[in-house]
C-alpha cells in the first residue's frame, strides 16, 4: 500500500474502533433474535469464561517466572480472599519481586 | 469495589502508554486508541503488530478474534437490557469492558437491577484508562522497563481473578481444561490469536456435551 503512514494508522484505528464497538452491539442484536433456551445459555456461559481461559493459558505457559508466580499468587488470593484489589496487588508485587531479586 | 479497580486501570493505562511510546506510536495514535477503542487486550495486541507498513488485515482479524469475547458479554447482558429501547441498549454497551461487565454481572446475580452499575462503572474505568494512558505517554521515557514494576501482569492477574473469583464451579473443570489445552495447541500450531476463538468454542461445546443435569442445580 502506498498510503501515507498517518492515513494508515488512521485507517487501522478506525477499523479497530468499528470492530470493538460492533462486537459489543452484535451480541445484543444476535440475542434479540435467538430464543434463550437452556442449551444456548449453557453454551454462552461456558464460552464466556473459556474465552478468558484461552487468553490466559499461553500467557502463563510462555511467560517468565515472574508472570507464572504472579498468576499462581493472584489466583490463590482471588479464591481465598475474593478481593480483586488484593489479588492484582499481590500478583504485581510477586512479578516485580521476581524480576528485581531473582533474575 | 469500583474505585480500587479504577486505580488499577490507571496503572494499566500507564503501562499501555509506556509500551506505546516504546513501540514508536505517536501520542495521538495511542490516545485515540485509548479514547475510542477502549479495550486493553486488543490495544496491546495492536502494539505488537505496529510496524510500518501496518498489517491492516491482520490487525482487523486479531481485533475481531479478541472481541468475540465482548460479543458474548453483551449477549449475556441482554436479559438485563431487553426492557430498554434499542437506542438505549446500544448506548449502554459503549463503555462495556471485561472488568465493568464482570462486576455488573456479579451484582446482577445478587439481585441488583440498577443499570447505573454497568454504565457508571464503565465510564469510571474509561476515564481511568484515558488518564493512565496520558500519564504513561507523558512519562514513558522515564520508565524504561515497565515489567520490572510488574505493570505487565496486571492484565493477567485481572483476567485470572475474574475467572476463578467469578463462577468457579466444579462442573466447569472439564470445559476449562479442554479450553486451555486446545488454546495452547492452537497457539503453537495455528496463525496468531486464533487460539482465543478456538479455546472459547471448545469450552462452550464441551459444556454442551456434558450431561445437562450436572448444570441443572445451579442455573442462574
Amino acid at each position: 500500500m502506498n498510503t501515507s503512514p498517518t492515513l494508515q494508522s488512521l485507517l487501522a484505528i478506525t477499523l479497530m474502533v468499528v470492530i470493538a464497538y460492533g462486537s459489543r452491539v452484535l451480541g445484543l442484536l444476535v440475542m434479540s433474535h435467538i430464543p434463550l433456551g437452556p442449551n444456548v445459555r449453557r453454551f454462552v456461559d461456558a464460552m464466556s469464561s473459556s474465552v478468558l481461559i484461552a487468553v490466559i493459558t499461553p500467557m502463563v505457559v510462555h511467560g517468565d517466572g515472574g508472570a507464572r508466580l504472579a498468576a499462581i499468587a493472584a489466583g490463590t488470593v482471588a479464591i481465598v480472599l475474593r478481593s480483586p484489589l488484593a489479588s492484582i496487588g499481590v500478583g504485581m508485587a510477586c512479578a516485580a519481586f521476581w524480576r528485581w531479586w531473582l533474575v | 469495589m469500583m474505585l480500587p479497580l479504577a486505580a488499577f486501570t490507571v496503572a494499566f493505562g500507564l503501562a499501555f502508554g509506556v509500551a506505546a511510546a516504546h513501540q514508536g506510536l505517536s501520542h495521538w495514535e495511542a490516545m485515540s486508541m485509548s479514547l475510542f477503542v477502549f479495550a486493553a487486550p486488543s490495544q496491546f495486541a495492536a502494539l505488537e503488530l505496529w510496524d510500518s507498513p501496518l498489517p491492516i488485515l491482520a490487525l482487523a482479524a486479531i481485533t475481531m478474534a479478541i472481541h468475540t469475547r465482548h460479543m458474548l458479554m453483551s449477549a449475556a447482558l441482554y436479559p438485563w437490557l431487553k426492557l430498554l429501547s434499542k437506542r438505549q441498549q446500544f448506548a449502554m454497551v459503549i463503555f462495556l469492558t471485561d472488568s465493568s461487565w464482570a462486576m455488573a454481572m456479579a451484582e446482577y446475580h445478587r439481585g441488583e437491577r440498577n443499570l447505573g452499575i454497568l454504565l457508571g462503572g464503565g465510564i469510571a474505568l474509561w476515564c481511568a484508562w484515558v488518564v493512565g494512558t496520558a500519564i504513561g505517554l507523558a512519562f514513558g521515557g522515564e520508565i524504561t522497563e515497565p515489567e520490572r514494576y510488574g505493570l505487565d501482569v496486571i492484565m493477567l492477574c485481572f483476567l485470572l481473578m475474574i475467572v476463578v473469583g467469578g463462577n468457579s464451579r466444579a462442573v466447569m473443570a472439564l470445559p476449562w481444561l479442554a479450553s486451555a489445552l486446545s488454546a495452547l495447541m492452537a497457539y503453537w500450531w495455528l496463525p496468531p490469536y486464533l487460539h482465543v476463538v478456538i479455546g472459547a468454542l471448545v469450552g462452550g461445546v464441551v459444556a454442551l456435551l456434558l450431561p445437562g443435569r450436572w448444570f441443572g442445580a445451579v442455573t442462574s
